[in-house]
Formats: structure tokens, sequence, C-alpha cells
């Protein structure tokens, strides 16, 4: 009897260290589509989150503290974001969420955790009504829109080619990357000469490709992510179109250069990540996250790796694991990450620099670089 | 020359729709069961078609071992999963089967990964010039093959005394046992050639597309569902000439009316258009 007792007060003590332990770290939530069509992206958006906790961790952490992060995979739907976020704040407690993933979860959840005043990031979802959702809400990589903008300039002033069809994603994502380019067309001399639409689910794009090529463009911009746009332009260049093809950041990943092969040489993208970068930031982070993933880094790895760093530059500047100081952290963040400097408006969106890559002998370089700050400003309410 | 070049991209598409729907045909001719899991062994057809051609460098040894297993795999289904379920109402073994579907997607991911996979060189890629209009390789194929292999089934059906037996056991079970035909040979024989037909459509868009992910059998999983109403449930002539009417109604479509419906809605506003005139489909079934 006398040793039972012994055993349960071992049980005990020990289970107190347990719970002592676990409010040792600081959490951070971070929903990502782990599974479903969108599960290449959650394994790279969360890898590159990963490796921020890492090296974060491995500097000493935060105020002496590790960093946890407690992921969910949303698969990419709103349905399953929402009690996602409420987990989070409710059951985990974390102190700031962040989206590795697409506009309509991260949509949903931003409601959630802006109601409970829990700061909430949004690492790649480009949709404008994100940050919309209130002051706790903030987003570290471009709006669709600006990125359209930049897809205008690129293509009407830098390259100078004015019949340009346009090729569009019918989602959140290539509706507002259309509305911005469409916005700016105009003042850089551009003629849309048509504008086809597809679904997320085509692969094959045999009727589009057939009447792009009897428009004779001098350029498409075409919307989309790698595993749309790879077999699109693919099967544009079997179908004998030539012109230069326009693409966003959605392309930003080797796999696209995989899957359209020699077709994807002279491809150029507006992005985030610049790969020929001598930034330490961005050099570091291309290097350190192939050595973790075993793949080359992307977009959203480098979006959800920058947001991450915000997240802990922010808990350690509010000296603090207050939602509320953190969040008057983040509003006046200054921080140079692997997407380039971050430091939000009063809608919480940056402003930085596009980096525009092309992709040469199979790999994505510099091609230039819109710095154009009034072109590129986002929305302030 | 717009004209003729849509209507070829919508047969190449509707030679697709058709080798994967006419098994899906064939077995519910047979059992009357929707087989929504078909769309997986198409998948996984794609998935071992590219690994191997990718290892062997071989796309004949690809194909060919992506229809064998797709095959046995298919039977394996039957025996597992349909045969428990005959006797029970047939929404059971539909439910079965969608959700046999949805965890085939998500044992792909696992196994291949997030990623997709494409050929490290894809084979079939030449571009034929034909009166201006490019057409790759893999494009005339596709064609081909689906005129070889559903001529083929046609002729093993109407010719051949295994198709003799099959049709006898579709149109009567019994009666044909009574004449000595094994009606369970039969079920695996239309299990393993319509699952191998749909591996080698699955190859076929791997060639034309040079991507296979997990989810690829999504869309075809309920646009072939359509088709074979649309073809008169267990009709193959039927299935075969509904797929290309469809593949070149989207083709037109997607160009034409692509601003307020979707391609793939087009499918399903074609299938309610017919069935309100026809309701048992283009082709009456048997």
């Amino acid at each position: 009897m006398k040793k039972l007792r012994w055993v349960l007060v071992l049980c005990f003590t020990f289970s107190c260290f347990g719970t002592g332990w676990a409010s040792d770290t600081i959490k951070i939530g971070f929903n990502a589509p782990l599974t479903g069509f969108a599960a290449s992206d959650g394994k790279s958006s969360t890898l590159g989150a990963k490796l921020a906790i890492k090296q974060i961790n491995e500097a000493g952490g935060i105020n002496g503290k590790n960093l946890e992060l407690i992921v969910y995979d949303d698969q990419a739907k709103a349905s399953q974001s929402i009690p996602i976020a409420n987990k989070m704040i409710g059951q985990d407690k974390v102190v700031v969420g962040i989206s590795g993933s697409y506009s309509a979860p991260t949509r949903s959840a931003a409601g959630i955790f802006q109601e409970a005043k829990i700061p909430y990031i949004s690492a790649y979802a480009i949709h404008p009504d994100i940050t919309k959702a209130g002051d706790y809400v903030f987003r570290t990589s471009f709006l669709g829109e600006v990125q359209g903008r930049a897809g205008a300039k690129l293509i009407g002033e830098i390259l100078g080619k004015k019949r340009v069809v346009m090729i569009t994603l019918k989602n959140d994502f290539g509706k507002s990357l259309a509305a911005g380019f469409k916005e700016k067309a105009k003042d850089f001399g551009i003629h849309i000469v048509n504008e086809y639409e597809y679904s997320i689910k085509d692969r094959q794009f045999g009727a589009i490709v057939a009447k792009v090529k009897s428009d004779k463009p001098d350029a498409i911009y075409a919307s989309g992510y790698y595993f749309t746009a790879g077999p699109l332009v693919s099967q544009l260049r079997a179908s004998g179109v030539t012109c230069t093809v326009i693409g966003q950041e959605g392309y930003d990943s080797d796999k696209f250069i995989a899957i359209a092969g020699k077709a994807a040489e002279g491809v150029i993208i507006t992005t985030s990540l610049d790969r020929d970068s001598k930034a330490p930031e961005t050099a570091d982070f291309i290097r350190e996250f192939e050595k973790l993933a075993g793949y080359p880094a992307d977009m959203v790895a480098a979006s959800a790796h920058t947001a991450v760093k915000v997240a802990a530059l922010a808990i350690k500047q509010a000296n603090s694991t207050d939602p509320e100081k953190i969040r008057d952290e983040i509003a006046g963040i200054s921080l140079k990450a692997s997407t380039g400097t971050i430091e939000f408006n009063s809608l919480g969106e940056v402003s930085k620099n596009v980096q525009n890559q092309i992709v040469k002998n199979g790999e994505w370089h510099r091609h230039s670089v819109i710095s154009d700050p009034k072109l590129l400003a986002p929305p302030e309410k | 020359m717009l004209f003729i070049e849509l209507f070829i991209q919508g047969l190449i598409q509707g030679s697709t729709y058709a080798i994967i729907a006419v098994g899906l045909t064939l077995v519910y001719g047979l059992l009357r069961v929707l087989h929504v899991a078909h769309a997986g062994l198409f998948t996984l057809g794609a998935y071992l078609g590219v690994a191997v051609t990718n290892q062997t460098g071989s796309l004949s040894l690809g194909i060919l071992v992506a229809a064998l297993a797709a095959g046995i795999v298919g039977m394996g289904i039957y025996r597992l999963v349909y045969e428990p379920m005959l006797n029970k109402p047939p929404y059971v073994a539909l439910i079965a089967s969608i959700g046999l579907y949805i965890g085939m997607e998500e044992l792909f991911r696992l196994v291949f990964g997030p990623f997709g996979l494409s050929f490290s060189s894809a084979p079939l890629q030449t571009v034929v010039v034909v009166f201006g209009i490019h057409l790759r390789a893999c494009q005339i194929i596709a064609v081909v093959t689906n005129v070889v292999l559903l001529g083929g089934l046609a002729w093993v059906a109407q010719k051949t005394r295994i198709g003799t037996g099959w049709r006898a056991t579709v149109d009567d079970p019994q009666m044909s046992a009574c004449f000595g035909i094994d009606p369970i040979k039969v079920r695996y024989r239309v299990f393993f050639a319509g699952s191998a037909l749909a591996a080698v459509a699955g190859v076929l868009v791997a060639l034309l597309t040079n991507l296979v992910e997990p989810t690829m059998g999504a869309v075809p999983s309920y646009k072939s569902l359509a088709i074979i109403v649309l073809g008169g449930l267990g009709n193959v002539m039927g299935t075969l000439i509904a797929s290309l009417i469809l593949g070149i109604i989207e083709a037109f479509g997607t160009i034409y009316i692509g601003d307020f419906l979707d391609r793939d809605a087009i499918a399903f506003a074609f299938l309610i258009i017919v069935l309100m005139i026809k309701p048992t489909g283009l082709f009456t079934s048997r």
C-alpha cells in the first residue's frame, strides 16, 4: 500500500512536470492543406514553417522559451479551417495563428482569429478580404491585384509586348490576378485580345490552346499553379505557340519545370522568391530548405518561413505572450526575411518588390525586379 | 481551321473518356453497381505506367505492367468489396465504392507523395504538322488506341465464346448458368478487362499532360457516370459515342460558352437536356 502511494506521488509529480514543460513552449498555430488536391503546397509551406521554428529554437528560442508549431490539416477547405481555428484558440491556446493555406480556408479562419483577438498571419493566400477581417489579421505576401498590376508592367513596359491573351484560372487566385492585370493593362499600352477561363481541375487545354493559336498574341498572361501551368505551357508549345508566357507565384516550383520540360524555357513569372538573391536571409533559406526538405525551395515554403519569422520577432519584441502586445509588435515590425523586407500598412498588408524570375536551362533565375511603390501599393482599407 | 482543330481536340478528349467509361458501363451492365472506385484504378494505372517507364525507359512495359496490375486489383475489388454486398441494395455498394475511391486517393498520396509524378523524359511528344494543325504523337495514339481497344472489345463481345457468355450473363444470369456459363468467371473477366482499360487510359492521360496526381481520378469518376447514363447504361457502343460527343461539346463549349458555364458543368448540362428529352439516354440500354 505504501509503495502504491509513492507511485501515485511520483505520477503526480511527473504530471506536474509534464504540464510545466508544455507551458514552457510558445505555441504557434499553423493550418495547411496536408491532404487533398493542394497537399503539395501544404507540404512545402509546413516544411518552410518548421525550418523557421528549428532555426529560432536552435538559436536559443524566444526569451528563453522554445517555439512549438501546432500543425493542422485544413484540406484547403473553408469548412475545415473554421473548427481548426477554434481548436487552436480554445484548446491549444496558441498566441499567434499562421495560414500556410489557400484563400478560402484562410478567409474563414481569419474572422475567428479576429473575434478572439489573436493575431493571424496569411503566408501566401492572396484574397483581398482576408486582411479586411480586422486589425489582428496580417498578410506577408502580395495581394492578387498587386501581383496582377506587376504582371501588366512586366509585359507592357519591361518586355514591350502589347497584344496579350489572358488565360485565367477560375478561383480567388486567378480572378484577383486578372482584376489587377486588367486595371493597369491600358496604362502600359496593352491590348487584351481575349480572355479564357479554366477550372482548377483542368489538365488538358486542347480547346483553349487551339483558340489562342488563332488569336496570334505577342504574349500570354496565364494564371495558375504549377500543376495546371505545367501541362498548359507544354501544350501551348507543342501546338506551335511560341510567344512569351507570363505566370505568377503559383508557377513558382521546380515541379513546374519538371512537368513542362523544355517548354518551360523562357517562361517568366512574378513572385516573391529570388533564386539568385545575394541577400543572406534569402540565400540561407534556399540552402537550408533544400537540406531539410530534400527538394528545392519554392514560394509557398519561403512565404511560410517568412510568416513564422515575423511572428517570432513580434513575440520577442513584445517580451510577452499577450496577444494584444504581439499584435502591436507585428503591426510595427520591420524584418528582413527570405521573401524581402516585411513592413505592414494600416490594413496589415506588405509592400515589397516583385521578383521576376525566368526559366533558363531548367532552373529559375532572376529576370528583373519591379520596385515601383506606387504601382505595388496595397490598399489601406 | 479553328473549327477543325477544336473538333480534333474534342475527339482526343472524348477518346480518353471512352476508355475510362467503358469499364464502368461493363461493370454496371453485369452487376448493377456504380463502380466509382474505377477512377482509382485509372489513377493507379497512370502512376504505375509513369513509374515503370521512368525506371526501365520502356513505355510499352509501363503500359503492360499498369494494365496487368490494375486488372488484378480490379478483380480483388470485386472479390473483397462488391461480392459480399451483391445481396444488399445497390446504394450499399455505391457508398462502399465512393469510400474506396477516397481511400485510394489518399493511399496514392502517401505512397507517391503529394507532388505528383511526371515522366523524366516524356515519350511520344514528337509534333506532327498536318495541314497546319500541330498534333503530338501521343494525341494521335490516344485516338487510335481508343478505336483499337473498343473495337476489339466489341469484336470479343459479338464474335467469341467468351463474349457470348458475357452477353448471356448480362441478359439472364440464371439461365446462362444453366447452360454451363460460370457467372463468377464472367465477372472476374469483366473486372479485369475494364480495370486494365482504365489503366491504359491513365497512362494515355499521363502522356497528354505529363502529370499524374493522387486526385486525377476525381473528374473522370463523376464525368464517366454521366457518360454511361448518356450512352445507355451497360451499352458499350453507346458509351463510345457519348464520350466522343461529350469531348467535342466540351471543346467547343470551353471556347464559346466557357464564360458562364464551367467545362465540367457542360457534361451535366448536356446530361440533363438529354434525359429531359430521352430518359433512357442517347442509346437505349439492353
